[in-house]
């Protein structure tokens, strides 16, 4: 068996590097694409107006070491009083929202949108590497690697004394596949994944979300133990009036 | 009730006027992890290139891939001027963050170089 083989330089011209850039231009054409077809649905007010409530209340939870004790209690019974508290959720409300999300139709158009703008493309070229760049060695990988990814790797190659570093073009495919997310957040800005993962979160807020992390909130912030945090402000205020005017 | 107090005025003094050591302005803690995060990608693509071309094969690549991360991780803190607390809430996030997030761009751009090199 060979221990070094020598490939063809016409595989690095037509293989490698034109799979390479293909990807990358798709992946561009993706992100563009996914940013013009983003529709932006009018939120429901109702739904605006518990997520501000859930962001004072986190906001409260984070600063309560600011404040005297006695606001900090005033503004959180405010919150989760039980008869009229902010974050206080009757039950029957709870199942209500979690329905509305599976049967709103919007939502259920917008995130196929989204996984098809995924895997269309993915699909369509590996079917495309698959057509043309099978059946040869197209790559080394310079580290070594036991028998049992042979099957995945060289899946073209039908010769079992070939070293498993010689890799088929489809194992070259997937590791662009993997290796191409890190370039594309450093050419495209933000990383084409968050961009989706930003939508995701922006749908799931329709629905269920806000009764759950309401009742989460209230749960959290009657948790928190208030330490007063600026004891000697006082001091620390004429300190450095003093310096200023000297 | 004391020790409290000792130690709230001492994280006081530490701290620069534009934050206090208990609170974090968050818009300026992302920047500072998105940054961390953009040096190591770039750093692993270069160095992905860098042992392609030497050629370095199985553990020499990958040991060259962490003397890389801990470079990246020597000159972030080098321009931090070192004093980590004033810019991030704990050293973990400087030296670990993001660790194994370059480690596929780096074999991607690594067996890229191998090839077109030695393989030619």
């Amino acid at each position: 068996m060979a221990e070094d083989l020598v490939l063809d330089t016409a595989i690095r011209d037509w293989v490698l590097i034109p799979l390479s850039v293909v990807m990358v231009l798709i992946g561009i054409l993706r992100y563009f694409v996914s940013k013009l077809m983003r529709s932006y649905q009018l939120p429901d007010a109702k739904v605006v107006k518990e997520g501000q409530v859930v962001i004072r209340a986190r906001n409260l939870r984070a600063a309560a070491n600011f404040i005297p004790l006695k606001s900090f209690r005033a503004r959180r019974t405010y919150f989760s009083n039980e008869e009229n508290g902010l974050l206080h959720v009757p039950k029957g409300q709870a199942q209500n929202a979690q329905a509305q999300m599976f049967s709103d139709p919007n939502m259920a158009m917008d995130m196929m949108k989204k996984n098809l703008s995924m895997i269309i493309p993915q699909t369509l070229t590996f079917a495309w590497v698959n057509f043309f760049f099978s059946g040869f060695v197209a790559a080394k990988i310079p580290f070594p690697l036991t028998q049992r990814f042979r099957s995945m790797l060289q899946n073209g190659i039908d010769l079992s004394t070939v070293d498993v570093s010689y890799v088929s073009s489809r194992s070259w495919y997937f590791l662009n596949l993997f290796g191409l997310r890190g370039l594309f957040s450093l050419i495209l800005g933000e990383e084409n994944a968050t961009d989706d993962t930003q939508r995701m979160m922006q749908m799931s807020g329709f629905g269920f979300d806000p009764t759950r992390s309401l009742s989460a909130e209230k749960d959290s912030l009657d948790i928190v133990q208030h330490e007063w945090a600026l004891p000697k402000f006082e001091q620390r205020a004429e300190a450095v009036l003093r310096r200023l005017v000297r | 009730m004391a020790g409290h107090e000792d130690s709230g005025a001492s994280k006081k003094k530490t701290a620069d006027s534009s934050n206090d050591l208990p609170t974090f302005n968050a818009e300026n803690l992302q920047n500072n992890m998105k940054i961390i995060y953009y040096s190591r990608t770039f750093l692993s693509i270069i160095g992905g290139v860098i042992a392609g071309i030497l050629g370095y094969t199985g553990l020499t690549g990958f040991v060259f891939y962490f003397l890389i991360m801990a470079i990246t991780s020597l000159g972030l803190a080098a321009k931090a001027k070192f004093s980590i607390h004033s810019y991030f809430d704990c050293w973990n996030r400087l030296l670990l963050d993001g660790f194994l997030g370059g480690l596929l761009s780096y074999v991607l751009f690594w067996t890229f170089a191998y090839d077109i090199v030695h393989i030619f």
